[in-house]
């Protein structure tokens, strides 16, 4: 085949590529879209509280605080500025402490802050000391999969902020090194 | 930053992208269906990565890439069904019509067979070499956005894009599509 042949196919072939069609989204698809997007992304977030994990929840230490209706009044039991829970962390070996927050209520769009000492870091943000997001707990028993490391034998306290409508509420966790 | 306000933020962010994101999508899986549910997932992972999306350069990029990594990760859920692409009724505008000019009737039947002789040829390539031949030659993404898209070296994108021309011209030839 002759070079001028195949340049004419070539021609041929892009100008059919560019004209190549493709289908049209339906009528409303974006906005149906963009509404499940951000049900379903608030759904999973809510649900990622319960259930991340727990598969090693049997091994790991759980910590359990509990949160009133009101979050930042009258706490039930245990109190925890009076009993502050502690844990034990070997050197260097990184440790998932599951922090179960119990609400009455359900709390769309808290924010979690964690504050860690000098020398305990959490597994994926190295260097941080203080890490903050945004979530919802569910009306029950919310969990967060902590997986903390030592990397100095200090131990020290990590606390845990969450913040909703304008009030807040600090929980601890005395940490250990061994 | 309230739910409400968290759906907004992103929908202000997303929405200039999502014409360019649904064709992308439509590229990737060359159906319709698995275009929405691709185009779908998409923005669900995004609303979850809002901390990071309002703090992108580019959100249109990032939303691509993002996107582009869902469909290498679910490619047997989006698996092709390109078959369908240019059937009358599914083509942009008035099915059939939208595609021919109406001037010249027989040149117009004749430019729509081929479109679906280069519909069958484009379902023999591989992934890499459709999505990319797409890419550039039909929604006119430039080589470096497409090495930015999918993560492979500039050079690769160029031999990966002459390999896949030719590989249409040769499966159009063999077919009888040039006269």
């Amino acid at each position: 085949m002759h070079k001028s042949d195949i340049d004419k196919e070539d021609r041929e072939i892009l100008s059919l590529l560019k004209d190549y069609p493709a289908a049209e989204p339906r009528a409303g698809f974006y906005d149906q879209a963009l509404a499940r997007a951000t049900h379903e992304g608030t759904r999973r977030q809510r649900f990622r509280w319960l259930m991340t994990g727990f598969g090693s929840a049997v091994a790991a230490g759980i910590v359990l605080w509990m949160i009133s209706g009101a979050l930042l009044t009258a706490p039930d039991i245990p109190q925890p500025e009076a009993t502050i829970p502690g844990i034990a962390l070997t050197l260097e070996e990184p440790r998932t402490i599951n922090l179960v927050f119990a609400s009455k209520t359900a709390l769309d769009a808290a924010t979690l802050t964690v504050s860690l000492p000098e020398g305990i870091e959490l597994a994926g943000f190295p260097g941080q000391r203080e890490i903050a997001w945004q979530t919802s707990l569910v009306e029950g028993k919310n969990l967060l999969p902590l997986s903390l490391v030592a990397l100095t034998p200090a131990g020290g306290e990590v606390l845990a902020r969450l913040e909703h409508d304008n009030r807040n509420r600090t929980f601890r966790l005395q940490v250990e090194v061994g | 930053m309230s739910s409400e306000a968290n759906k907004a933020t992103f929908e202000s962010i997303v929405r200039p992208h999502l014409d360019r994101l649904y064709r992308l999508a439509f590229r990737l899986t060359g159906h319709q269906a698995e275009a929405e549910d691709l185009f779908q997932e998409l923005l669900i992972k995004a609303f979850g990565k809002l901390d990071d999306l309002v703090n992108i350069e580019e959100p249109g990029s990032w939303l691509a890439r993002i996107m582009y990594n869902l469909f290498i990760d679910e490619r047997r859920r989006y698996a092709r069904r390109r078959l369908h692409t240019v059937e009358e009724g599914f083509l942009p505008g008035d099915g059939l019509e939208g595609l021919a000019g109406g001037e010249d009737p027989v040149r117009d039947n004749e430019r729509l067979e081929k479109m679906q002789q280069l519909d069958l040829a484009l379902a023999q390539l591989s992934d890499e070499h459709r999505v990319i031949v797409l890419l550039h030659d039909t929604e006119g993404y430039k080589l470096e956005e497409i090495h930015k898209l999918i993560n492979v070296p500039i050079g690769t994108v160029k031999s990966r894009l002459h390999r896949a021309r030719a590989r249409l011209r040769e499966i159009l030839a063999a077919s009888g599509t040039f006269f």
